[in-house]
């Protein structure tokens, strides 16, 4: 029977939304028959700040683009503005920055289950994956003193060594983790009811993800086995063992299982880190340079806060556990960089969504939106 | 206790004619039974509503789900298992403002989102109160330069509370909403007059 | 040979010059074929559109694409030089679909316009914006305030006295 359709608003304020993200549906009874998606609630013109400040204070501008892991931000930017001026990093300095990263993958997903069995109505999940989460936030506290924005990693290597009795609480972490994420197989995936929010909806092939511009987990859902971190091996991981997790359905629930497997592929990296740390020193020596105030010995390196790298355009990008990060930054010569422009996983993760949730109802729409796992501060910028 | 009883031949009477807020106040019935409460100590059941209001008030703030940026995120750790944001009966986070009576500005007001904030705080119910969370509430924190993001949530909405931090730790979120809670416990007209040590 | 080089080779006429993005090969495309070279990159095997971003060189704009290969696992930059005044270029939303938002973007901030889009309208900022922020002569100073129209819409406008607190 033709009915006439409606049109139904949902956002900016809305629990779902993971923030302030805005669906205009067109809805014909219970299904969505037109979704559009408005954005820029929480637009703050980061790149226009990437022209305002130096390069070494746009770091913390990067913590708070994907504020739920924030360490690979400070990577990629680090590291297009590392390839920019021709920077060498030292080894162990490589190797902190993997292991944070890492680390902060396993957080990501692990409030990516949460917050998608928060949407479907299971509140247990959040409660475990945030518990989960305090402790690894414990050991980013110790290593730099901030929980969410770290502003951590420096072009040329770290800010700081690692604490005294750090690696001891990582492998108390990764241990627990592993007998962790046990439990919360058992506890989601075999769920009648959760199979059925999932399986199924929000189809996505493996041509179409690509072309819609989708990267990362969401993407391996389809069946397409492409991982920056196997594809162009940055850092230390070609000599690390590891795969990247994917899975043929191409549905919601193939993206869920996909991220779920990347925590076990991320807690074996970590472990591969713990044994082959090596020592010296984490930042480059030719930048870095012993401050003569009498300050304390444990900070012996600084990289020097104004300099200048030749005039030049890079696009650099990394795997970021939400799929493809990427910075552009063009430098003029200048102390600032002359233009910095983001790609952003969950800005271009979102454009798919409106070709996956046609012709579904709207607990479809928010199961599908959950497992492309977006953050809004990335979305906007 | 022993139930007391109001002694209506102290009930001090106004004789002239009342001209200011105060003196209209004193003028009708209630404030009398106030102040003989006031030289009772306590022990009347008018200070002890307003006592009671206000605990009840204190003692459940329902807050509403407004998260906006990265501070909405420790939100969510403050009201998970390891801060407990129970213990303040503040668990309930509502998706209707309608039923809260709590604000969090969590996060950066986008000039776009501002009229939304604005709107969100019209459409709760009195009494309400407003915690401004993080730097980029208090004042425009990083992006106070930025072309697009409001200076301060003070510009459009009364605030009771400052929590300052990038984003504030968990354990600052807790102190703010003990600072909210002694501010609740004072409001009224008892404690004005003092009756409600 | 790299990928920029091969498609000079392919379209000699189009493709102005060949350099490199740092580490990846970059061809600056006549602005005017652009859509013949997107859609012969296409073929190419290019099927990643990563970003396209738009950078304003006061005399000039640029707008570059980059491109990735998962076939040929190859990258690929080109790069458009529009005139400063009237920024247009072809639209590729029917090559990668992926564009859209991203071509409304750079609309959006950069101020580039792109011919054929089938929605072209700000994305990030509200409709009625005055300016391009990511221009160098934007106006920093100039505060505009968005307040709600009756359709639930934004309507922008210099005076912030319907929002702002009475102090």
């Amino acid at each position: 029977m033709e009915t006439e359709t409606l049109l139904l608003n949902m956002g900016p304020v809305h629990p779902s939304t993971h923030g302030v993200l805005r669906f205009k549906l067109r809805m014909d009874g219970e299904i969505i028959r037109d979704c559009q998606i408005v954005v820029g609630y929480l637009h703050r013109g980061t790149e226009k700040f990437g022209e305002m400040k130096t390069y070494l204070q746009f770091i913390p501008y990067t913590d708070r683009l994907d504020y739920i892991a924030a360490m690979p931000n400070n990577y990629a930017y680090v590291k297009a503005v590392e390839e920019l001026a021709g920077i060498e990093v030292p080894q162990r300095a490589e190797y902190i920055r993997v292991l944070v990263m890492e680390l902060n993958r396993v957080i990501n997903h692990l409030v990516f289950m949460g917050s998608l069995l928060l949407d479907l109505g299971a509140s247990t999940m959040i409660m475990y994956g945030f518990r989960e989460r305090e402790n690894a936030l414990q050991l980013y506290e110790s290593l730099c003193g901030a929980r969410m924005t770290f502003n951590y990693i420096r072009p040329g290597g770290v800010r700081e060594d690692l604490p005294d009795g750090f690696i001891p609480k990582l492998n108390e972490f990764i241990k627990d983790m592993e007998k962790r994420i046990v439990d919360y197989e058992e506890l989601v995936n075999g769920n009648e009811i959760f199979l059925m929010r999932m399986k199924n909806i929000g189809v996505i092939n493996a041509e179409e993800a690509i072309n819609y511009g989708m990267t990362g987990p969401s993407m391996r859902g389809s069946g397409v086995d492409h991982d920056i971190r196997k594809l162009e091996p940055y850092s230390i991981y070609q000599d690390l063992d590891f795969k990247a997790c994917m899975r043929r359905e191409g549905d919601s629930y193939a993206r869920y299982l996909v991220r779920v497997d990347e925590i076990r592929e991320s807690l074996h990296i970590l472990k591969q880190i713990v044994d082959k740390l090596p020592k010296g020193n984490t930042i480059n020596q030719r930048y870095g340079f012993a401050p003569n105030t009498g300050a304390p010995s444990a900070v012996t390196s600084y990289f020097p806060r104004i300099f200048t790298p030749a005039e030049g355009e890079v696009y650099s990008r990394i795997e970021a556990p939400k799929g493809e990060l990427g910075f552009f930054v063009a430098s003029d010569g200048t102390t600032k960089p002359y233009r910095v422009k983001i790609r952003s996983p969950s800005f271009c993760n979102l454009v798919a969504l409106p070709k996956m949730v046609l012709g579904l109802k709207i607990p479809d729409l928010i199961a599908a939106f959950g497992t492309i796992d977006i953050v809004l501060g990335d979305v906007d910028r | 206790m022993d139930p007391v009883t109001i002694d209506t031949t102290k009930i001090r009477m106004t004789k002239r004619k009342p001209e200011t807020a105060l003196e209209k106040l004193e003028d009708t019935n209630l404030i009398n039974t106030l102040l003989a409460a006031k030289d009772r100590e306590g022990f009347i059941l008018l200070t002890t509503i307003d006592q009671a209001m206000n605990w009840g008030r204190l003692s459940s703030l329902w807050p509403v789900t407004s998260g906006l940026a990265c501070c909405a995120i420790e939100m969510m750790a403050v009201s998970m298992a390891h801060h407990d944001i129970a213990r303040f009966g503040m668990e309930v986070f509502r998706a209707s403002p309608r039923q809260a009576d709590l604000m969090f500005v969590a996060g950066t007001v986008t000039k776009r989102m501002a009229p939304r904030v604005k709107q969100l705080y019209e459409m709760m119910s009195e009494p309400k109160w407003v915690i401004s969370v993080g730097s980029c509430a208090n004042t425009g924190g990083p992006y106070h330069e930025s072309y697009c993001v409001l200076k301060g949530v003070d510009n459009i909405i009364p605030v009771d509370v400052y929590i300052p931090g990038c984003p504030p730790r968990p354990e600052a979120w807790l102190y703010g909403i003990i600072q909210l809670r002694e501010k609740i416990k004072n409001e009224g007209y008892g404690a004005k007059w003092g009756l409600n040590k | 040979m790299n990928s920029a080089e091969e498609l000079k080779y392919l379209l000699p006429n189009s493709v102005v010059s060949v350099g490199v993005q740092t580490n990846k090969p970059q061809a600056v495309i006549r602005k005017e074929d652009f859509l013949k070279v997107a859609e012969k990159v296409k073929e190419l095997g290019y099927d990643n559109l990563s970003v396209i971003t738009g950078v304003d060189r006061v005399d000039r704009i640029e707008v570059i694409y980059n491109l990735f290969s998962y076939k040929k696992k190859q990258n690929l930059a080109l790069k458009v030089v529009l005139d400063h005044r009237s920024p247009e270029v072809d639209s590729v939303t029917s090559i990668w679909k992926v564009a859209d938002w991203l071509e409304r973007e750079t609309y959006d901030l950069v101020g580039v316009k792109f011919n054929g889009h089938p929605d072209l309208k700000r994305i990030l900022l509200p409709e009625g914006w005055i300016g391009h922020p990511l221009r160098k002569d934007y106006d920093m100073n100039t505060e505009q305030f968005v307040t709600i129209g009756e359709d639930g819409e934004d309507i922008v406008s210099p005076d912030g006295s319907n929002l702002l607190r009475r102090k």
